[in-house]
Parts: C-alpha cells; structure tokens; sequence
C-alpha cells in the first residue's frame, strides 16, 4: 500500500448519500415548499438534485487518492484546491470504521481517523475493503508499528487478545425505552410537523382526524395531539436506539478499547487510552429509579455534527456493578473520594435558583392556557428538583484524578485525570461574597470545543484546595486532605 | 482563594475601552428607537419612553465614565513557570488557573483602538478554551507572550 490508491466506486454513492443525510431537514423543507409549485416540478427537483449530488460525489471519488507509509496516512483531495493531508500516528486520537447499509452490500468499510484538530473530520476514507481498513488500523496503533516482525504476529494478537462485554438483550430494550434521544426525536418531529401543518391542514386525513376524535374541546384536541406526537418521539427514540446500540460490545486491549455496535449500519470505534480525556457516567431520571446508569467517556478527536466529543461506552449498567466494571477497564481512574459538598447554607439558594427558573415558565402555562390555581402546586416538584441539585452536588479528588458530580435533570458523576484538567475557573458572585460559596468549572477537550464540568455553591475554602491541585508537582494539599478524607463520605457511593 | 496575582493591566486600557464603549454601546438606543416605532409616543408611551431614555443614556454615560475603570481596577494576572492566573469580574469575579502544560499556543492581537493606544492583547488557548488578557502595553504583551511560550515549552506534554 505504499503507491497512491483511489477508493472503491461505491464512495462516490456513499458521499452523495451523506450528502444528503446531513441536510435530510433542510431538504424535506424545500420539498415542501416546492411542493406548492405542482406535482410535476417536485419530481423535476428530486431527479436533478440527485444527479448534481451524484456526479459531486464523483468528481469527489475521482480525486481522492490515498496512500499509507511508516506509520502515517497521506489523502489528496479536493478538485480546485487540492488538499494534501498527512496524519500521523502519533496525532490519532480515534479511528472509527463504519459499515453502512451500502458498504455492506459490496463488503466494504468506511474509515474516519480522527485527530485533535477540527479538521479531522474531512480525514475520511468512504469505502475500502474491510482488510485493508485492518491494516490502516494496524499502521496507526501506537506501540504496535512497524517493530512487529511478521513472524511474531501470531504471539501478539495472542497477547493483546481482549476481554469482550456484550450488552444483555434485556438491558437494550431498558436502554432504549429510557434513552435520552427522546427529546431530540421530540424536537425533529415539531419541525417537521410545524413544516409540514400547512399541508396536512388542506388534506381530508386532518377533516378526518378532527371526526374521529372526540374533539369536545381544544384543550382536549390539544392534548391528544400532544399526546400522539410524545408518543411517535418516543418510537423514533426506541427504535433509534435499538438499531444504533444493538449489537453492541465493548471489547479491552491492553493499549485501547474497541466499541463495535450497531445493527444496520455496523460501527467499530477504537480509543487508544491514553487519549481519553474524562470518563463520566450518567444517571437519567428515567433510569436512576430502576438504578441504571450509562458510561460515556470524552475524547478530543472524536466530533459529531455539534463538535461534541462525547462516546457512549456501555449504554446501560447497573449502578452496583460499575465498580467492578471500571475496574477492568479503566483502573487507574478513582471510583470514590473524599467528597466537598455544598454547605448546609447553600441549600436555600440551590432552591431559590430553581424556583427562578420554574416560576415564569407555570406563569406562561397558567396564562397561556388559562388554567386553573392548581398549576401553581407544580411549584413543588420545583423545590424538590433544587433540593436533589443540592444533594447530588459533590467535588473530591486524589493526587491524580478529580470526582465532580451534579445534576441538571440526569444526575452526572465525571473523573478527570489533572493532566487531563485544561484549566480552573473558580467563579464568585457578589451574593456569594457574603455568603463565602464559589462555583467550581473544569474543562477538558472534547471534540471542537471542549466541555465544561462544574459544581455550584461549594465552601469558599475549597477553593484554596483545587488551586494547589492543579499546580504542577505541588503534593502539600495531601497533607490537608489526610483530615477531611476522615470525616467525609465517598462520592460515587455516598450520593 | 489565595492571595490575588501582582499585576495589573497597562492603565492606557482605561482609554481604549472608553472608546470602544463609546462606539460599541451605541446599538441600546435601539431599544427606545424600536418603542417608538412600535408603539408611539402619545400619552402613557411618551412617560415610559423618557424613563427608558434616561435610563440608556445613563448606562451609556456609565458605560465610558465608569466601567472602564471600574473594570480596570478588578483586572490582576500572574504567570510564573507553573501556571497562569486571571482573576477579573466586578460582579461576578473569576479566577482562572492554566497550568502551563496545557497552553497549546499563545498570540498577541491587536484591534484599532489598541493599536492606536499601543496596546495588545494576549490569547491563550488551551485543547478547550481561549482566554484573553485583554489590553497589554506593546511591548508588554510580547513579552508575556514570549514568557508563556517558553514556560509552556518546558512544561510540555502529550495531549
């Protein structure tokens, strides 16, 4: 693999495709409000955007060339600026292999190898044989280069055979039915609903609709219609999550992790460890009753369309397991530590805060929908959220890793490495002043942007605390901490 | 929090940012611009359109009299081999720490204003923040971002 090559002819199909993937809800709009312009001019549009899009993605095949020498790849691209991109192994953060539908179908793969920089993203190879996209991966591993000899190769894949963990059946289904994505589903539908009213409200299925229901009054109809929406949101979510996370395995090797999953479309993402830059797990409030949690990790390669750097790890575990389950697979992160958490006198403000946020949103409710008094009562759920803001706040640390925990509506525990600790923010308001409480946030990298932990209200002298921390060889805060470590409780466990 | 760092900006900042306010404030006179257009000024509007003018006027006279120096007076750093320290904020005060092994690169900029008042300011950038020290004198700036990259260059470490 050492002359320039060209892909298979299918990535020419596939980038036209991703094209239109990515701009599926830009597309979808235009179609309706082209639609207005007859039928025949629709069908005029979707054959013409198509070829256009079809003959960029060859011209696009037509010029990318690869090639892969002494550990590092080299692309050509681009038809009037040419590109050349050289990565190198020491630079890759993440390689992901994908098998599509399409790639399936010829028995190819796609390659995405991701570094720091944003860039990254265009470094994609579309479709290659699956045995080549080994060898790739094979090139860029770390430690595993060129040294290796051909006739040791049997003896180190005996070595470096990993531990595998499959996802149970019955944890899926959990997994799916309680996923997050359920507000995002949620979301995509009002737009396409909202885009696509116009059309349904012309259309008899709507005259239809407002027979079959017993639509005494529109507060029931609006109801209903929230109803159904909340409910398709929730399919889409089920089986969204099914089909990306089924299948799903988590495989350790002594220098990185493999994530294979996906039923369709058939993802492999490998994380070298030292790349890794937090490791956080997630309790959502639909799992926490049932004492579920999912494991996600940060890294700075990685980047969906928002440049958020987070991977699911394993999408679903019982909080009793986790320790032994970090403990395999990545020990040299803390599971407990002496926990700071917010004083007695910073309850009323985590309360305060949350009834700020709630009060003018039931106001809206109640004058909106001229409700009845009664909605006020929700202003208790409100107090009782401020208050599990409160207890779920937490911050402990060892000499090498950081423990923050907090909650917005999922409650989230994150270990950080201090190498890992991009900098320290410590934040104080003029009420706070009086009242000595500080706001604590930690960034690490995280796809484009990084990503910010923070607890809120802590004591004033923790501050004192983190600042030595993160000085570089600075030991004497251990000293300090011998104290505290006696009377406080752990973090993960204790909460 | 620990003792506050030594230094403070260049006071020629002051200046720059009264002029910056200056131009930069201008766009809340849209908010009685825009009440005018939409609701008129007969009667109860006209009463409510003068508060809101007092009121924008005064915020941007305090805009360029005031905060500038207020902000001035609030606005410390340090960077010694380990790290670097902001702390700056009025109402709000944040400290920041950088350990220097995470500085992925350091830059000087320099808008108009600060050119004319031969100023800079100093980006830090981070795998996932920037900060500024904002309004350096010249020479100044270079040399804290020199000190940056040297110390930087010592501390290195893999990402």
């Amino acid at each position: 693999m050492s002359e320039f090559r060209r892909q298979h002819p299918i990535a020419a199909v596939a980038r036209a495709l991703a094209l239109i993937k990515g701009n599926l809800v830009t597309i979808i709009v235009l179609l309706v409000v082209g639609s207005r312009g007859g039928e025949a001019s629709v069908i005029w549009w979707i054959a013409g955007g198509f070829i256009t899009l079809l003959i960029l993605g060859i011209i696009s095949w037509w010029r990318f060339l690869y090639k892969i020498e002494d550990g590092q790849v080299h692309i050509k691209r681009g038809l009037f600026v040419r590109q050349n991109m050289y990565l190198t192994r020491d630079r890759v953060q993440v390689i992901d292999i994908t098998a599509g539908v399409l790639q399936r179908m010829f028995g190819l793969v796609k390659v995405e190898i991701k570094t720091a920089a944003s860039s990254s993203r265009e470094a994609t190879i579309d479709a290659i044989s699956r045995a080549d996209a080994e060898i790739i991966t094979e090139k860029l591993k770390k430690n595993n280069g060129s040294t290796v000899e051909a006739g040791n190769e049997d003896e180190v894949t005996e070595t470096n055979r990993g531990i595998t963990y499959h996802l149970p059946g019955k944890n899926l289904l959990v997994a799916a039915s309680t996923s997050g994505s359920f507000g995002i589903a949620l979301s995509v539908i009002g737009t396409v609903f909202s885009q696509a009213e116009p059309l349904i409200s012309e259309n008899e299925m709507y005259e239809w609709f407002l027979n079959v229901i017993p639509a005494e009054t529109d507060l029931f109809l609006i109801i209903t219609v929230i109803g159904v929406l909340v409910l398709f949101a929730w399919l889409m979510s089920f089986f969204g999550t099914l089909f990306s996370y089924g299948d799903f395995g988590l495989t350790v090797y002594n220098d990185e992790l493999v994530i294979t999953r996906g039923i369709f479309e058939k993802k492999r993402i490998t994380i070298p460890f030292n790349r890794i830059q937090a490791i956080w797990i997630m309790e959502g409030i639909l799992r926490q009753p049932f004492g579920y949690c999912s494991v996600h990790l940060e890294s700075a390669g990685y980047g969906d369309s928002k440049g958020n750097g987070s991977i699911l790890l394993f999408p679903l575990i019982k909080k009793k397991k986790l320790d032994p389950f970090l403990e395999k697979i990545v020990p040299e992160y803390i599971k407990s530590a002496p926990a700071q958490k917010p004083p007695q006198r910073a309850m009323r403000r985590y309360i305060f805060k949350s009834l700020l946020i709630s009060a003018p949103v039931i106001a809206g409710l109640w004058w909106l929908f001229d409700a009845s008094l009664w909605i006020w009562v929700l202003l208790i759920p409100a107090v009782f959220w401020g208050w599990l803001r409160y207890r779920d706040a937490a911050i402990g640390w060892d000499y090498d890793n950081i423990m923050i925990s907090f909650r917005n509506l999922a409650k989230t525990t994150a270990v950080i490495k201090k190498t890992r600790a991009q900098d320290l923010h410590i934040e104080q308001s003029w009420i706070q002043k009086f009242r000595n409480l500080i706001n604590v946030n930690l960034h690490v990298a995280s796809g484009d942007q990084g990503r910010s932990f923070s607890v809120k209200e802590l004591e004033l002298s923790v501050s004192d605390y983190l600042e030595r921390w993160i000085r570089k060889g600075d030991n004497s805060h251990s000293e300090d901490m011998k104290e505290k470590t006696q009377q406080s409780v752990p973090v993960w466990r204790g909460i | 929090m620990k003792k506050t760092p030594s230094k403070k900006l260049t006071p020629r900042a002051i200046r720059a940012w009264q002029w910056a306010a200056a131009g930069g404030n201008l766009f809340i006179f849209g908010i009685p611009a825009l009440y005018v257009t939409f609701l008129g000024w007969e009667g109860i509007h006209f009463w409510v359109l003068l508060a809101l003018i007092i009121l924008t006027l005064s915020y941007y006279i305090a805009g360029i009299i005031f905060i500038p120096y207020i902000r001035w007076r609030h606005w410390r750093y340090e960077i010694d081999e380990h790290e670097i320290d902001l702390l700056r904020g009025v109402l709000i005060r944040r400290r920041t720490l950088i350990p220097l092994s995470r500085v992925q690169h350091v830059d000087t900029t320099q808008g108009p204003i600060l050119r004319w008042y031969k100023l800079a300011s100093v980006t830090i950038s981070t795998a996932a923040t920037t900060h500024e020290i904002s309004a350096l004198d010249e020479m100044i700036a270079d040399h804290v971002r020199d000190t940056i990259s040297t110390y930087a260059r010592l501390a290195e470490e893999d990402v």
